[in-house]
């Protein structure tokens, strides 16, 4: 990953996209998120709100934006539990702020670059988890580091494959 | 100052926005600890967070129930009628079972009334299909397709034909959050069947079950059934709630352990559940429909076997001892089906049934089997005299049977 002076930075490209994709495809991700463990059983490695947060982040390349989303989505995440609200809502935040901050310092048109910011953010998330929960809130948590490394590496197959199906949806100038 | 806000402007929103969730994270641990439930912010995005999610869950749920519902009630039938007519035999039974324990709960009935116990019967139930999860593995609550509008409201127990579920913990419109007895803020009231040890069955932090606070004891063993307490006001005393899987020691305190449970339902594929919207202390009108029914069945099978009985005993027998040989019924030419009767021997010798000469269990060969072509009993029951059967009666079924 090349990063990139000032002036070079501000020749990337912001990509758009269709008010129907900003709105469809953040309440899809969650919609799935919480139908697909149904199916799936313990075996349901992933979490679409944050790869879909790292996406936008990284296309956007605007921290507010990111922070934002990464919010909204991990607050939704947050109401579908019995837990208290909040706990995704801090994780998706960081990490949104995160992805959009190096999309801003690093080329990340690469999908080979993409697909290792998702893995990595996607421990980023879990970590960040964990610290609200067991310090902040002072519950117990019995952390399986592995599944984090597994629910990781299923975020970043499912970005190899999301990532160039959204890219195709950019508005074109 | 305002080219300090202009250039952390993006960490500034950041903070800002942390800051604000973890000021609410505080308010709503303060409110859960001081009792209270969900504020009134809070349970409106929860309301949202619903609103939005459970209609398209609805929509895939009900999709992928039709596809599997074509498959399963129009092509995939082998064995259905081979499965139908086990069951009808297993409802038979189950029935005459249910009303032998029918005595024992009435007599229960009388004896709680004494102690002034009410115990509570699940009166009315309805069915529900879970259509979806929290999501994450970290909280084990999900949505099932009923809500207010079916009668569906907070802290109604809900099961499944196995075992407990859980309890409903928020409810909407038409659906409902149901929060499972894994879950590490679940609870309810248990105790083990054979060893009557009460405990607090609660989630731990890998979603399994255990019963908490317990003191240790040498009889709780691997596999004890568990079942709920009825102390707690959600769920009915008796349902099964699982077995012990194994006994763990309290790190924490000495003499205390956690007893981890194998719940009798299968909590990660759960497909329909039943919620408890009613309890009565008396049993409901479809399972008195169904207690009648056993207890006719029940008096009808005893009537029968009576009658059988009855009959049997007014039948006249083959051999009747207060008559003479030559009046027995076998010998009864009024008969119009009279018993068919062996062939007269061409050469009559001491083992000749009737000729009188015969030694005492020698009227059959080998031992009482009747002769090739001795019609049954009549090898038997025939030879004279008649006081070599009924001296040696285990003999005669014997005979008769092969």
């Amino acid at each position: 990953m090349s990063v990139l002076t000032a002036d070079a930075r501000r020749e990337f490209e912001i990509h758009r996209y269709p008010v129907l994709i900003y709105a469809l495809v953040p309440v899809l991700a969650v919609v799935l998120q919480a139908w697909l463990p149904r199916v799936l059983g313990r075996f349901a490695w992933f979490d679409l709100p944050l790869v879909i947060t790292v996406f936008f982040a990284l296309s956007r390349r605007n921290p507010i934006q990111g922070s934002l989303l990464g919010g909204v989505l991990g607050i939704f995440e947050d109401a579908l539990t019995g837990h208290a609200i909040g706990i995704n809502g801090i994780a998706k935040t960081l990490v949104g702020y995160l992805a959009a901050t190096i999309g801003i310092l690093v080329n990340v048109e690469n999908h080979a670059v993409r697909l290792f910011l998702t893995f990595v953010l996607s421990l980023v998330g879990s970590a960040t988890y964990f610290f609200v929960v067991r310090f902040l809130l002072g519950m117990s948590m019995d952390t399986n580091w592995m599944s984090e490394l597994y629910k990781a590496l299923g975020n970043s197959l499912i970005a190899l494959v999301l990532f160039p199906v959204l890219d195709r949806t950019k508005i074109r100038d | 100052m305002e080219s300090f806000v202009v250039r952390y402007r993006n960490l500034l929103v950041l903070l800002v926005l942390l800051v604000a969730q973890i000021l609410g994270l505080a308010m709503q641990v303060r409110r859960a600890n001081g009792g209270q439930g969900d504020g009134q912010g809070v349970r409106l995005i929860r309301l949202w967070a619903n609103g939005i999610v459970s209609p398209p869950e609805r929509l895939l749920h009900s999709s992928g129930s039709g596809i599997s519902g074509i498959w399963n009630n129009y092509f995939d039938l082998r064995h259905v009628r081979q499965q139908n007519a086990d069951l009808q035999k297993t409802v038979d039974r189950l029935r005459l079972e249910q009303a032998a324990l029918l005595e024992d709960a009435k007599q229960g009935e009388r004896l709680q009334a004494l102690l002034k116990f009410q115990q509570k019967y699940v009166y009315k139930t309805v069915a529900a299909q879970v259509i979806g999860s929290s999501g994450t593995d970290q909280s084990r609550v999900f949505f099932i397709d009923k809500g207010k509008s079916d009668g569906i409201d907070r802290d109604m127990a809900v099961i499944t034909p196995d075992g407990i579920v859980g309890k409903v913990r928020d409810v909407f419109g038409h659906t409902a959050q149901v929060l499972a007895i894994n879950d590490q803020s679940s609870g309810a009231g248990v105790i083990m069947e054979s060893t009557r040890i009460r405990g607090i069955l609660r989630g731990n932090s890998a979603g399994r079950p255990e019963i908490v606070d317990v003191i240790s004891d040498q009889r709780i063993k691997a596999g004890d059934k568990v079942l709920t307490a009825g102390g707690d006001q959600i769920f009915p005393r008796g349902l099964p709630v699982g077995e012990v899987e194994k006994v763990v020691n309290d790190p924490e305190r000495d003499g205390f352990v956690y007893v981890i449970l194998k719940p009798a339902a299968h909590l990660d594929q759960l497909e329909e559940v039943l919620v408890i919207t009613a309890t009565e202390p008396r049993f409901p009108p479809d399972q008195q429909q169904d207690i009648a029914t056993s207890e006719a069945l029940k008096g009808a099978e005893a009537a029968e076997q009576k009658t059988s009985e009855g009959m049997a005993e007014k039948l006249p027998g083959l051999i009747e001892p207060n008559l003479p040989a030559d009046q027995q019924p076998l010998n009864d030419t009024s008969n119009p089906n009279p018993v068919s009767r062996p062939p007269v021997a061409v050469h009559p010798d001491r083992f000749t049934p009737g000729s009188g000469t015969a030694p005492a269990g020698a009227a059959t060969p080998d031992n009482g089997q009747a002769a090739p072509g001795t019609p049954p009993g009549a090898a038997k029951k025939k030879p004279a005299p008649p006081a070599t059967d009924q001296s040696n009666p285990a003999r005669a079924p014997q005979g008769d049977n092969q």
